[in-house]
């Protein structure tokens, strides 16, 4: 058990100067009656649990780090990954966790997924606007 | 069906989605009626949390109702009311059995370091969070809780996440009885793990921040002393010079990766992006409790490391512990609390947001504008 600081003698008490309610104080003193002590309990399955846990399928892709040996039974399909930067995270995820590489690749993936997203989100009215620019040159290149 | 989603940096906007569907017989679709916004979702907004993607829905508070059920799900029905923790987790697996439901290894094929979690980008699974009108909930039987009649959905969502990891921090701190106790960073998180503190028989507790609304706030709430650490020179010497010269027992961290007070950590870990945030408080935590003490830590920090004076812990004895909240196990504890009234969660909601204001509620929640402790979104309005 570790040691308290000692107050200086005759000092105030801590505690009048930042004083709780009285319900509040010291009903969860025991630590056996924590919900987390210990933090490591013995091994049993909580309740509402089942097994065998299916294996969902996804239709799309959707990666895992190269430290894992298997897909786990449940994960999340949003979001699947597309374009450059879904190259770079593939490229990422081809990597285990514990290799900085993964973390700097995903990282600058996302960087490129959100100008993948500026450039789409631009082209309905970009791409008009090129193609009208792209003419008034050609108009003003053949009156030259 | 309307969702928050993740435009880039600084960026979010409410737009048409997909609804979420059963993906597994286990799953449910909940139909989301309070949705709480995170200071660790700040992180995934600030484009700090690797393998965020354009088009993520935040959201790991939340609470709903029970949509449509997956083929395997006994324990929940289409009406159930339900507050769900932010953990995605089997209730079988090797961590999940020894309670350490915040490791689970069956939810998150992107990493180890964490196990599935709602809306916090496939660095955690891949899942999209409850900041929307539905969201789809795997594991059904294992997480959600139901609501007992009676009570409001306000006043157990926090049970989803900030209550439960506050007295986690806490409990990671093994108080025993009289301590002293320096809890940095006044949020939410931090307000919890205040009060829990003095459940668990701490016998001095300080709160410290910049932030003098919020310093305010936790003298109210928590019946705490607070330290302005922007108005005291050097924090760790003040904090030394607070309890005897030697520091406090326990110092928790409820701060995380972009904590202010080091310019230097501020423009490496956040600039340039050489280390995971700025781990400022972890290296206050460590300065400034006493020799043999303990520090908690439950601030988010991304991977792959950041820049802490390790040495320093290791010359005085010192006690790390932290971990990801392992949710499940506390709410029944934590539920009893709120119903005994030792703890309002409630109390801390300063702003509540309809859906299609969540980019206004994100401006105002990171802008610390408004005296804002926390915002709670009403995906279905005050239904």
């Amino acid at each position: 058990m570790p040691q308290k600081t000692p107050r200086k003698p005759g000092a105030a008490k801590p505690r009048a100067k930042s004083k709780p309610k009285p319900t509040d104080i010291a009903v969860d003193l025991d630590p056996s009656q924590r919900p987390g002590v210990p933090m490591e309990t013995a091994p049993q399955p909580l309740a509402g649990a089942r097994v065998p846990i299916a294996s969902q399928h996804a239709d799309v892709p959707v990666y895992k780090h190269a430290g894992r040996k298997q897909m786990p039974p449940v994960f999340g399909t949003a979001q699947p990954p597309r374009g450059l930067s879904g190259l770079l995270r593939r490229a990422a995820y081809a990597k285990p966790d514990h290799h900085p590489g993964h973390w700097v690749l995903l990282l600058l993936a996302d960087r490129v997924d959100v100008w993948e997203h500026r450039v789409k989100r631009s082209l309905p009215w970009a791409a008009p606007s090129a193609v009208v620019l792209a003419a008034g040159l050609m108009w003003r290149a053949r009156r030259a | 069906m309307r969702a928050l989603t993740y435009q880039g940096p600084y960026r979010v906007q409410v737009e048409q989605k997909p609804d979420p569907r059963i993906e597994h017989p286990q799953d449910v679709v909940l139909k989301v009626t309070r949705s709480g916004i995170c200071g660790s979702d700040l992180h995934l907004l600030h484009g700090l949390v690797p393998d965020t993607r354009v088009g993520c829905t935040f959201g790991h508070e939340f609470t709903g109702v029970v949509e449509e059920v997956g083929g395997e799900v006994s324990q929940l029905k289409k009406g159930d009311r339900v507050v769900v923790p932010f953990n995605i987790s089997c209730g079988t697996c090797f961590y999940c059995q020894r309670g350490l439901t915040g490791n689970c290894e069956n939810s998150n094929p992107g990493s180890d370091v964490a196990s599935g979690v709602y809306g916090y980008s496939h660095t955690t699974g891949g899942f999209d969070g409850g900041q929307a009108e539905y969201v789809r909930v795997p594991f059904a039987d294992v997480g959600p809780m139901k609501i007992p009649d009676g009570m409001d959905d306000e006043s157990v969502l926090f049970l989803s996440d900030i209550l439960p990891t506050g007295y986690q921090a806490a409990e990671m701190g093994e108080i025993k009885g009289g301590e002293t106790v320096v809890v940095f960073g006044a949020g939410p998180v931090g307000l919890f793990a205040m009060k829990s503190a003095w459940l668990m028989g701490a016998g001095r507790v300080v709160a410290v921040d910049h932030l003098p609304y919020r310093l305010e706030f936790a003298r109210r709430f928590a019946n705490v002393e607070t330290v302005d650490f922007k108005r005291v020179g050097d924090i760790v010497l003040h904090l030394k010079e607070l309890f005897e010269g030697r520091g406090p027992d326990v110092c928790i961290d409820a701060v995380g990766m972009e904590a202010e007070g080091s310019r230097a950590h501020r423009v490496l870990g956040l600039g340039l992006k050489l280390e995971a945030g700025a781990p400022t408080v972890i290296q206050w935590c460590i300065n400034c409790v006493r020799k043999g003490g303990n520090i908690s830590i439950i601030g988010v920090y991304g991977p792959p490391w950041n820049f802490i004076p390790i040495g320093t812990a290791m010359n005085k004895g010192l006690t790390l512990r932290m971990n990801q909240a392992n949710t499940r196990r506390y709410m029944p504890h934590l539920l009893e609390h709120i119903q005994k009234g030792r703890i309002d969660p409630k109390a801390i909601i300063t702003h509540r947001f309809p859906l299609e204001e969540a980019p206004d509620a994100y401006e105002l929640f990171s802008d610390k504008q408004d005296g804002c402790i926390k915002c709670v979104l009403m995906p279905h309005g005050h239904a």
